[in-house]
């Protein structure tokens, strides 16, 4: 897609420095130590221009931790919003993905993608920092094809997706087929 | 100089353009070193553009409560006094503007920033940030004053308020910069206060006021700010390096290796010790600057008036 030179510095920019911003959803705090083990100068997450912000203002990712609780349900909407766009969300933990073994539980709404739109989830109790700035790369690299190629248009039936293709027309995914590209 | 020439030096060389390019430059290094003493690589050398162009696209949000010209004025008229300080320090040589008390002048501007730190805290109207700004105000009343005195010192010892002339009095008679080295102490702790610096970053303080003064900024506003505070680090690096190195060379890649050694040095000075410290308290740092800060340069004071009446 053909875009101007001051739009693909911005995207560029945009890759290039995710400020991130740690927010606990709930969780038993063993994925919240691994995020923290993350920012650590041994890892360096410096490297890929990442730094952690105070305030959502600031932040361009939301590292998110731990089941979504009746309790935090709103402050994770509050936080979420009072982030600038273009904005990312990472699920960090089984219970961010999916509930995890809290799922179901009384004071439990879900995972994080039972509030806010989750853009990639780091699977593992407790996810390994590796596996954490994995994601987050996951995630710029993700980007960076989207920002080239534009966003991906969805069509589902109910629950189940059917097709999936880029802006211009790639088909990216289809049901009853083999999985056409990456 | 003729209009042309006036226009190039302001917005060009070595004028505005140099100023940002130097400041992206030397936050870098600041970052860069400041890794390396935690024994890890560090970011890139493109970071701090790569960062300035996100905030350039991110979307801005202002806050209901605040005042929408004050938000969106304030990070430009700080740019502004620092950019307009820039022009009366000395860079490669002689000044773009010098006169008798442009180093009056040049401290003067450098306060507008501060102020407009702490007006833009107190219009965006959150709590994190009223705390920052009401912060940022009393360290100014902290670092003010022995910055103010260590730099005037000197200038008293040369007998000349203009900084080119201070520069070229102490390239004459360079052995008189000794006399001097307690006030470039001061100086350099005063700096890191102002600059908002471990162990005076208490406006900012990122783990208790979650950003201090830049709460409620996002977007380009905040851009600006951030740009602001590098070039402050410039224009002080330069002004130091003006006022306390005495070297001044006729050949002008030698005047401009010296201006980039010097300035570069000081930037490291300051970068250890963000980088060895903790952050202190706000009592406890208005008390070492009125304690001990303020009487060592008062004491310098003292000493350059006496020097001066021996010396001539
Ligand atoms: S995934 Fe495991 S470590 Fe992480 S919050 Fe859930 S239970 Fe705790």
């Amino acid at each position: 897609m053909g875009r101007g030179l001051i739009r693909r510095a911005i995207d560029w920019g945009t890759r290039k420095s995710p400020w991130i911003i740690h927010f606990n959803a709930g969780s038993c705090n063993g994925c919240d130590i691994e995020v923290v083990d993350a920012l650590t100068p041994r890892y360096d997450l410096e490297r890929f221009g990442m730094l952690q912000q105070g305030t959502p203002r600031h932040a361009d990712v939301l590292v998110c931790t731990g089941a979504v609780t009746l309790q935090t349900r709103d402050r994770l909407i509050q936080i979420y919003e009072q982030m600038p766009e273009p904005r990312f969300v990472v699920a960090v933990g089984t219970c961010a993905c999916s509930g995890g073994i809290f799922d179901g539980c009384y004071g439990v709404v879900g995972g994080i993608d039972a509030v806010i739109p989750v853009s990639a989830y780091v699977p593992g109790c407790a996810a390994r920092p590796e596996a954490i700035i994995d994601g987050v790369v996951k995630l710029l690299t993700a980007l960076k094809k989207q920002q080239k190629e534009g966003p991906i248009v969805v069509k589902a039936e109910g629950d189940e997706i059917v097709k999936a293709e880029t802006l211009s027309g790639e088909v990216v995914y289809e049901k009853d087929k083999e999985e056409v590209s990456q | 100089m003729d209009i042309n020439s006036t226009l190039i030096a302001v917005f060009l060389f070595p004028g505005l353009l140099f100023l940002c390019a130097y400041a992206t430059t030397l936050e870098f290094v600041d970052r860069h070193v400041y890794a390396r003493l935690q024994n890890r690589q560090g970011p890139p050398w493109y970071q701090p553009i790569a960062d300035f162009l996100k905030l350039m696209g991110k979307e801005v949000i202002i806050p209901a409560g605040a005042d929408k010209t004050m938000y969106k004025l304030l990070p430009l008229v700080s740019f502004a006094a620092v950019a307009t300080a820039f022009l009366c320090v000395p860079v490669f040589g002689p000044a773009v503007k010098a006169f008798n008390g442009d180093l009056i002048v040049v401290l003067y501007l450098l306060t507008i920033p501060t102020a407009c730190f702490y007006l833009a805290g107190w219009y965006s109207t959150s709590i994190y940030a009223t705390i920052g700004s009401v912060r940022a105000l009393t360290q100014l009343f902290s670092y003010e004053v022995p910055l103010f005195m260590a730099l005037l010192a000197p200038a008293m010892l040369a007998g000349s308020w203009s900084i080119t002339e201070i520069s070229a009095y102490y390239t004459a008679n360079p052995l008189y910069v000794l006399f001097n080295l307690p006030a470039l102490v001061v100086a350099l702790l005063a700096v890191q206060g102002k600059l908002e610096r471990v162990p005076f970053d208490l406006p900012e303080a990122e783990t208790e006021l979650a950003g201090g003064t830049f709460v409620e900024y996002s977007g380009r506003y905040y851009a600006m700010f951030r740009m602001t505070v590098d070039c402050e680090l410039v224009v002080l690096s330069a002004l130091i390096a003006a006022i306390f190195v005495p070297l001044s060379f006729d050949i002008w890649w030698m005047e401009v290796l010296c201006f980039f050694i010097s300035t570069l040095l000081i930037v490291f000075v300051l970068t250890f010790i963000r980088a060895t410290m903790p952050r202190v308290r706000i009592d406890q740092m208005v008390r070492f600057c009125w304690i001990y800060l303020t009487p060592l340069a008062m004491a310098q004071i003292i000493l350059n008036l006496f020097l001066r009446g021996v010396v001539g």
